[in-house]
């Protein structure tokens, strides 16, 4: 018992100490396949540390909510990297259902987000804010379809459980895995205002979803949105990973290499992805995570017709 | 004859100018409009009798401008607006109303284009406003998240549908017109070339060429081609500048990347020949600073090359790339009908099927010997001012290796003479982004009494305005910088 809390408060070291580190390698690839030098991998630490020591403003018009909402978000998000599993480690917090917890903990973090936006009075905040609440509804059926029909084929109803029921070895889960990581990864995307979704880079506020939320922040708020959007990017990648690991052969060491090579991994198809292809037309953006939700149904369907 | 016709830099006597009265000057002008003229300027000749003015209009088909005189001297500096039958001239009467008090009578949009307090007489401006439950208004600027010039936009929205743009500018007004007036020769050419930082070759070669032509001057064709060279130099940077911003607004890595690369080439070239990357110092009255000698015309060459082998490549990969046809195709029309009501001009007029460009509809310089072929494109989007921008680099790289390569000999700068008495002349320019206008008359001593300038923004701010209606905001900022138009050369 003692072992697996060790275990699991290591694990949300591990996710909170390496996070911003995930995003510079995904920049600095961008950076490398588009010919330029880029900036350091370690450069969201630096930016992280220099918004840390400049001075707070609010807005004069917004309440309360705008200075709990950076705080809610980063405990949010906190809670929510508690609960996945880096290796094959136990998580922290993990019991029967906590699926369920996980998708609602984000959802938290977005609506107090969205509430803070509004809070402002800008016009600007509310078209994000309204951007962001009408892409989070078509992105939510996503989660659900994906990890929820695994979740359904496996029996299991916890995070840790459902990845730990996946077995490289069986054919078929072959099958629902590829597709399952598909589609966690357009949810990922979207969830992390990646391209084609959002353009992490731009500084035309006019067409952000995410960053133009975050516009009138600054100091620590801004530092506790940057931050929780660094942690963020990261469990979506450990929710992508984490399909990867053939836990039923239980070595420690292939597991923590399968979560380093796995991230590496992954910068690099983001990367790539985001050098190569374009933003798409805000209004196409609910076909694309309609496609992903529709993906998860087929997920679901395979397994009805090939029991 | 009710008007005087004058060519392309062809110095004209000031006296020539046949003033009509109120409504004779009215009705001429509308009668020029009609025929298909465009207005390009509308002002007093002399800055001190605001009484005359002369309105100016372009004749493309038959490579004349019209100048038309009105008197004012007896009664109110009032006259009827054009500007309900030919929108294109709203502008040009806001802006005649702001600086000499004039009232067109029936204007239907009276509003001020850089001074906000003469128009509106110290009230505050009214913005257009929509008003129900589901409609909201986004205010942008005039200090922007990136680092551009200052513009103030109001967006009426309904939803993520626009249903209307306001563009209110004048933030960089600096008076250039006149400084001009006060200032000696040599700071005129500094300061032509401070118009607007993106076409100091454009705005140079006008401002010359203006001045050249008030003194009787004639330069060399050495000078002429060297002059040519860099503009078009100037253009091919420009362009792929453009381009480079247009793959950055959707996110485009690889092709921003590498037009922004590419750019610093093209603009390295010109730093070669004349020290500075943005053709500051080339220019000077009377033909140009700086010779072309075999090295650099080696290096220049070698550089435009590696340029255009490469862009070539880079246009394949963007204009073949489906996301990025997705952003560009029918996003911000502007179709040919409202084009040329409005008086679209330059290369976003071009991509909406107008045959317009001064290079070849009004030549000048080395363009006269040396012709260039028109780019014109139908559709009027996006992807037609991205895609006509590809085809005037590559118009540009012909026309540049065919000149480098055969330049004429002869000295590069003849001396300039004073400027001759009593007279005026009007210098249009086909700048990278359109038709660059500039009206310089002189006094019985030979003294600047009037400098008139109008950069392509002008014009084209409007078209932006209309652009955007029922385009979602969120493809502003991808149409704003498909017209990629300047503040300061709008601001003056």
């Amino acid at each position: 018992m003692g072992i697996d809390i060790l275990q699991g408060i290591i694990s949300i070291i591990i996710i909170l100490g390496l996070s911003p580190l995930f995003a510079g390698l995904v920049n600095k690839q961008k950076a490398i396949l588009t010919g330029r030098i880029g900036a350091p991998i370690l450069q969201p630490y630096y930016d992280l540390q220099k918004i840390f020591k400049k001075e707070t403003i609010n807005a004069t018009s917004s309440s309360f909510i705008s200075r709990i909402s950076p705080l809610i978000n980063l405990v949010t998000l906190v809670i929510a990297a508690a609960m996945l599993p880096v290796g094959f480690w136990k998580p922290l917090i993990s019991f029967s259902g906590d699926i369920i917890l996980f998708a609602y903990i984000l959802g938290l973090a977005r609506f107090f987000q969205i509430l803070a936006a509004m809070d402002i009075g800008s016009s600007f905040e509310g078209m994000g804010a309204a951007r962001e609440a009408t892409f989070a509804l078509f992105a939510e059926p996503i989660f659900f379809f994906t990890i929820g029909s695994i979740s359904f084929i496996s029996g299991f109803t916890s995070l840790f459980d459902i990845y730990h029921s996946i077995e490289l070895t069986n054919i078929s889960y072959g099958v629902f895995i590829i597709i399952c990581s598909i589609s966690v990864f357009m949810l990922a995307v979207s969830e992390c205002s990646r391209m084609p979704v959002d353009d992490p880079n731009t500084h035309l506020e006019l067409t952000m979803i995410h960053e133009v939320m975050i516009l009138d922040n600054s100091g620590i708020d801004l530092f506790l949105y940057q931050y929780s959007s660094y942690i963020k990017l990261f469990i979506y990648a450990i929710l992508e990973i984490s399909f990867f690991y053939p836990f039923s052969q239980q070595s420690y060491l292939l597991g923590i290499l399968i979560f380093i090579t796995g991230s590496a991994a992954l910068t690099f198809v983001l990367g790539v992805v985001e050098t190569i292809i374009s933003r798409s037309k805000m209004k196409n953006i609910p076909q694309y995570l309609l496609f992903a939700t529709a993906i998860g149904i087929l997920n679901l369907l395979i397994y009805t017709f090939t029991k | 004859m009710k008007w005087i016709d004058v060519q392309n830099n062809q110095s004209f006597d000031i006296e020539s100018i046949v003033y009509l009265r109120k409504d004779d000057f009215s009705n001429t002008v509308s009668e020029l409009l009609q025929t298909g003229s465009r207005m390009i300027a509308l002002t007093p000749i002399d800055k001190n009798i605001p009484q005359k003015i002369i309105a100016v209009l372009s004749d493309s088909a038959s490579s004349t401008i019209h100048i038309v005189g009105g008197d004012f001297s007896d009664g109110k500096f009032e006259f009827e607006s054009w500007a309900n039958k030919f929108p294109q001239t709203n502008y040009f009467e806001c802006e005649l109303s702001e600086n000499y008090s004039y009232l067109p009578v029936n204007h239907p949009w009276l509003r001020p284009v850089r001074k906000q307090s003469v128009i509106l007489k110290n009230k505050p401006y009214q913005f257009f406003k929509l008003e129900g439950e589901e409609v909201h208004e986004v205010a942008v600027g005039p200090i922007h998240a990136g680092v551009i010039e200052p513009g103030h936009f109001r967006f009426q929205c309904h939803g993520e549908l626009i249903y209307n743009l306001e563009i209110i500018l004048g933030y960089q007004h600096r008076a250039v017109e006149k400084l001009f007036l006060n200032a000696n020769q040599n700071q005129r050419i500094i300061l032509a070339e401070s118009i607007a930082g993106d076409t100091t070759i454009g705005h140079t070669f006008a401002h010359c060429s203006a001045l050249e032509s008030l003194a009787q001057t004639q330069i060399s064709l050495r000078a002429d081609v060297i002059r040519t060279i860099a503009a078009e130099i100037e253009r091919v940077a420009m362009h792929l500048s453009g381009l480079g911003g247009l793959s950055n607004d959707i996110g485009f890595a690889l092709p921003s990347a590498s037009y922004g690369r590419l750019r610093t080439l093209a603009i390295n070239s010109l730093a070669a020949i004349c020290g500075s990357r943005f053709g500051r110092g080339l220019f000077a009255y009377g033909g140009v600073q700086f010779d072309f000698t075999d090295e650099i015309i080696k290096m220049v060459i070698n550089n435009l090359k590696t340029v255009q082998n490469d862009v070539q490549k880079i246009n394949e990969y963007l204009f073949s790339s489906v996301g990025a046809l997705s952003r560009f195709e029918e996003t911000g029309i502007i179709n040919n009908e409202l084009a040329n009501s409005i008086g679209l001009v330059g290369l976003a007029a071009r991509s909406s099927g107008i045959e317009d460009d001064i290079r070849i509809n009004f030549p000048y310089s080395a363009y006269r010997y040396n012709p260039i072929s028109m780019i014109n494109l139908s559709t009027g989007d996006v992807f037609a001012r991205a895609r006509a921008r590809a085809m005037e680099i590559d118009e540009a790289f012909r026309f540049v290796f065919e000149q480098i390569e055969n330049l004429p000999q002869g000295k590069i700068k003849t001396e300039m003479g004073n400027l001759n008495a009593n007279s005026g002349v009007i210098s249009i320019v086909e700048g990278w982004r359109g038709e660059i206008v500039h009206i310089a008359s002189t006094d019985n001593s030979g003294n600047l009494t009037q400098y008139k300038i109008k950069d392509p923004s002008f014009n084209n701010w409007y078209g932006l305005s209309l652009t955007m209606r029922n385009t979602a905001i969120s493809d502003f900022p991808l149409c704003n910088k498909s017209f990629d138009l300047s503040y300061s050369g709008h601001d003056l």
